[in-house]
């Protein structure tokens, strides 16, 4: 196993809108698995802290949830975006896109001094 | 992120508290599947299953955390813990409910009368204009070299505002009260009489009509607009009552408008009934008197206005007024008073009335946080239990802190209650008047914050301490029994002991000044009064003057009145009087009398006497006894000879010890020869000291005003609805009000009632928060020595021994507090002399009297902390080595 980063405070709920918007419905296990394999499993994600973060995710109205059925006919829970979800996803990738893109102004001098 | 997402996140987690169960097991068959879903994934990966759902639980990083995590995400954690302090908080109240009433008991007093006395300071001082922003009013005085006076006349009042450009507008008004009738009876009103731009001004219009015209194009015929509490009151809010007539003191006024609700005009405390615009009650020449200064003033500032500017425009117009007329207004100058210095010089007698009853809620605070130290003692073991259970000492203060705002939030509920009956009584506080007085008190959104404020410092006065004390209980020594802080509680110990003293002394103090107040009143109403106030009588003040009848014509409205009285079955006497006893008026008359053959006293040529005219049977129906000769007779009728009946004392200041039938007075210019001595009667006040005074026949001086006075057989209320109606046969225009002897004897006893009724509520609130306050320091004495009581005990002391040890202490102080008190009282109830009738200050009944009371209290204050002392038990006090 290579190095694994934390996930940032406050990405997760990003991540997890962005991975349910490409992606569909997923069950929380799915969910987790799908952004560490998005990550190029370069994440070292607890998967507990998952559900708190989709919980206040669903309490905002961003996604709802339902029981329904795995591939393997097991019974699980599926999460998926609501109409302010996907606005929610535009506006959070777009501010952190400039987050970002201020920073790296900051960072890129100094790697080609 | 947007609020209200944040609100809806809110209100679910709110929401998520009820059936949490429920949600409990539908995350936990979530978590399952997702375990699951792992294991078969790792199963899949070659791992064995033990091995898959290990891996699987640990990339979970744990079931209960995530568990607990996600419960506290769904709900809101520290609502919880706040609802679980609040649940334990009661369930502690409930389990001590003597120590719970007793503390919210106090609470309530200290905030109740704390919110009762803001209310009112709100209302009679704080509180703005009555009118659309308000901040832009203010007031017009004038400054002259013998101090400021509040009104000017009503051309001076035209000049300012005709020459003011830094005000939008002026309004000017003046008080007065009319006789208001509607259909028989008649009433006093309040009437203001205004400046026909006095609605716009203050930005008022009415809530039904309209109000004033301006003034260049006046109203053709009287106008009125009567305040929504008349209107209510009087025309039980009739809609069609607007563009109506009323009769306001002998002429017809047609209703404009009514006022909005809750208007009363401009003067607190007394207010206003009705408003009259001043074309129509002022002749154009007394509105020219430049002389008269009756009308109040107020101007509105343009926007933006500051007051600062507007003075300076003011004095400059002042100063040309003044040059203008010399002779009226020299040396006057116009000052403004400005919204803001309005409320500056309304802080000082704020503040000084809530620094006084401040003083009382902290008294009480001090007294409860003693509670709270007993309560506190008895429970170091269960604090220092749940320490040891690991409970952080912060969570504990917050337990603690929680039962106190629990008991701060019970006594202000339960004190605005209080408050609310108080302020209800306030009417009924009022002097008895014929017109209404009294505030606009109300319970508004300013009072209920300050009475949650009230509380929440109340909470930090007596919550606090003990909450920092007990939280910071040593768990060894606790446990052990053993006692901490010794030093720090001694002196705690000295302070609260001196409180005791000063409370148990103060309370003597007051209940010795209501004993005396009390037996003083009780001694004026056993006074003589010179009439029967067992008598139902009923008068009825009659004024045809008012409708133009003259003299002649009054006499014979009069008679008529009185021969239908008379015929009414259930009168048992009719008799006529221009003055009623004991009220404003009885006095209101004087005629100066020269005595021939008497000296008088400087040399004087007459001396001026308090007199009454009177019916022949006036003494024989109210009561008064007569001492010699006769009363009047048919005989003494306008053609016949001048009499006169004097009171006793003035019979006795004159002719001392001489015959006085027969004697002669002349009275204006007339001779009158005495044909009667009677007793004296009360004329002004129950208090009076008595003085010369005289009746002449009613017939024998003309009047055109007189009371009607009936007394009835029984039941006053059905008589006084027939003769009203009987009056109004005779002439119903003619103005009548109604008064009873129940009324006049309440008016007359108003004052010392009040005085009487609060001193007496003092004392009984000093005397039980001294008795709370003992019986803290008592019970705190015995927690901390219970186990010194238990060796007493186990060494042979008597339980006797020590419910008398334990008495003993509380009747220590409470003797000594009440020495205190004897020594101020004595002292102190000098400066009530001047109040007293019957009584002497130093009367040694009530000073026994109050003192027993105190002493009982503090025995029974003293005796329950001395019962647990003596219940104690040995073994168990002792076995907690």
């Amino acid at each position: 196993m290579g190095e694994k980063s934390d996930v940032w405070q406050g990405t997760l709920a990003l991540m997890a809108l962005r991975t349910l918007e490409s992606m569909g419905p997923l069950h929380g296990y799915g969910l987790a698995r799908r952004i560490e394999q998005i990550s190029g499993d370069r994440l070292q994600l607890n998967y507990g802290t998952l559900y708190p973060a989709l919980l206040k995710l669903e309490q905002e109205g961003f996604i709802r949830s339902r029981w329904g059925l795995s591939d393997n006919n097991r019974r699980a829970k599926y999460y998926e975006l609501t109409k302010a979800g996907q606005r929610q996803v535009k506006k959070a990738a777009a501010e952190w896109e400039q987050t970002t893109a201020i920073l790296a102004c900051f960072l890129t001098p100094a790697e080609e001094a | 992120m947007m609020m209200p997402r944040k609100l809806r996140a809110f209100w679910i987690r709110l929401l998520g508290m009820i059936g949490a169960r429920r949600n409990d097991d539908d995350f936990a068959a979530e978590l399952e599947s997702h375990v699951e879903m792992h294991t078969e994934d790792g199963i899949r990966a070659g791992l064995s299953p033990a091995e898959a759902r290990r891996q699987a639980l640990i990339c979970l990083g744990g079931r209960e955390q995530t568990r607990q995590a996600y419960r506290e995400r769904r709900t809101l954690p520290w609502l919880e813990t706040l609802w679980q302090d609040i649940r334990f908080g009661l369930r502690i109240l409930c389990k001590n409910p003597g120590y719970t009433a007793v503390a919210v008991l106090t609470l309530a007093l200290g905030i109740g009368a704390n919110t009762a006395v803001f209310t009112v300071a709100e209302a009679a001082l704080l509180r703005s204009w009555p009118a659309k922003e308000p901040g832009r009013l203010a007031r017009l005085i004038s400054t002259t070299p013998q101090g400021e006076e509040d009104s000017f006349s009503y051309p001076d009042y035209r000049d300012l505002a005709g020459q003011s450009r830094s005000l939008q507008g002026i309004l000017a008004y003046t008080r007065r009260v009319k006789t208001l009738r509607v259909e028989a009876e008649s009433q006093a009103v309040r009437d203001d009489v205004v400046s026909p731009n006095y609605f716009s001004v203050l930005g008022i219009d009415a809530q039904l009509g309209r109000t004033f015209s301006a003034e260049s194009q006046p109203d053709s015929e009287p106008g009125v607009v009567i305040s929504d509490s008349l209107w209510h009151r009087v025309f039980n809010a009739d809609p069609s009552l607007v563009g109506k007539q009323i009769w306001l003191t002998g002429r017809g006024y047609t209703v404009l408008g009514i006022a909005p609700p809750g208007f009363r005009g401009l003067a607190r405390g007394v207010p206003t009934d009705l408003w009259l615009p001043v074309a129509t009650e002022y002749a154009n020449k007394e509105l020219a008197d430049r002389k008269s200064r009756e009308f109040e003033v107020l101007g509105r500032l343009w926007p933006g206005v500051t007051a600062a500017e507007v003075k300076v425009e003011l004095d400059t117009l002042g100063r040309r007024l003044a040059l203008a007329y010399p002779a009226i207004d020299k040396a006057r100058n116009v000052v403004l008073i400005s919204e803001r210095e309005r409320l500056r010089e309304a802080m000082v007698p704020t503040l000084i009335l809530m620094t006084g009853v401040g003083l009382v809620l902290l008294i009480c605070c001090a007294n409860v946080a003693g509670l709270v130290l007993v309560r506190a003692e008895a429970r170091r073991k269960e604090v220092a239990m749940r320490l040891a259970l690991g409970v952080g000492r912060l969570r504990l203060m917050r337990q603690l802190l929680t039962e106190s705002l629990l008991l701060a939030s019970l006594g202000a509920a339960l004190g605005l209650l209080l408050a609310a009956g108080l302020l209800r009584l306030a009417p009924a506080l009022m002097p008895p008047s014929e017109v209404e007085f009294g505030l606009d008190l109300h319970l508004d959104a300013s009072v209920l914050a300050f009475t949650a404020a009230a509380a929440l410092l109340s909470v930090l006065v007596f919550g606090l301490a003990p909450a920092i004390q007990l939280s910071k209980t040593s768990l060894v020594s606790a446990l052990k029994g053993e006692e901490t802080g010794a030093a720090r509680s001694v002196r705690r110990w000295t302070m609260r002991n001196a409180l005791v003293l000063g409370e148990i002394a103060l309370s003597l103090v007051l209940l010795t000044a209501s004993g005396l107040v009390v037996r003083s009143l009780l001694f004026s109403r056993s006074l003589p009064l010179g009439f029967d106030r067992q008598r139902q009588l009923i008068f009825f003040d009659l004024d045809p003057g008012i409708v133009g009848y003259n003299s002649e014509r009054s006499a014979n409205f009069f008679n008529q009145v009185e021969e239908k009285a008379a015929a009414l079955p259930g009168v048992r006497h009719a008799t006529m009087a221009r003055r009623v006893l004991l009220s404003d008026s009885g006095g209101g008359m004087t005629q100066r009398v020269s005595i021939p053959g008497v000296e008088l006293p400087q040399g004087q040529l007459s001396v001026p006497i308090k007199l009454d005219a009177v019916d022949g049977n006036y003494f024989r129906s109210v009561g008064t006894r007569l001492i010699a000769g006769r009363e009047f007779t048919s005989g003494d009728n306008p053609l016949a000879g001048r009499v006169v009946i004097v009171s006793q004392t003035m019979a006795e200041r004159f002719w001392p010890g001489q015959e006085v039938l027969g004697r002669q007075i002349v009275a204006d210019g007339t001779a009158c020869q005495i044909v009667g001595v009677v007793e004296d009667a009360k004329i002004n006040s129950i208090h009076e000291t008595p003085e010369p005074y005289m009746y002449f026949p009613f017939v024998q001086m003309p009047s055109e005003e007189g009371t009607l006075i009936v007394e009835a057989e029984s039941n006053p209320h059905a008589l006084t609805t027939r003769m009203l109606s009987e009056i109004q046969r005779v002439d119903r225009n003619v103005p009548v009000s109604v008064r009873t002897v129940d009324y006049l004897m309440q008016q007359a006893f108003w004052a010392d009632q009040m005085a009487a009724g609060f001193v007496a509520a003092l004392g009984l609130l000093g005397i039980f928060l001294g008795a709370i306050e003992l019986y803290g320091v008592v019970a705190f004495t015995v927690n901390r020595r219970s186990r010194e009581i238990g060796i007493r005990m186990a060494l042979g002391a008597e339980r006797r021994d020590i419910l008398r040890l334990v008495l003993g202490q509380g009747l220590t102080l409470a003797a000594i507090g009440a020495g205190i008190g004897l020594v101020a009282s004595l002292a102190a109830m000098r400066l009530l002399s001047t109040m007293l009738y019957g009584v002497r200050p130093t009367d040694p009944l009530t000073f026994a009297g109050s003192s027993t009371l105190v002493i009982l209290v503090a025995l029974a204050a003293s005796w329950i902390p001395a019962r647990r002392a003596a219940s104690i038990d040995p073994m168990q006090s002792l076995r907690t080595e």
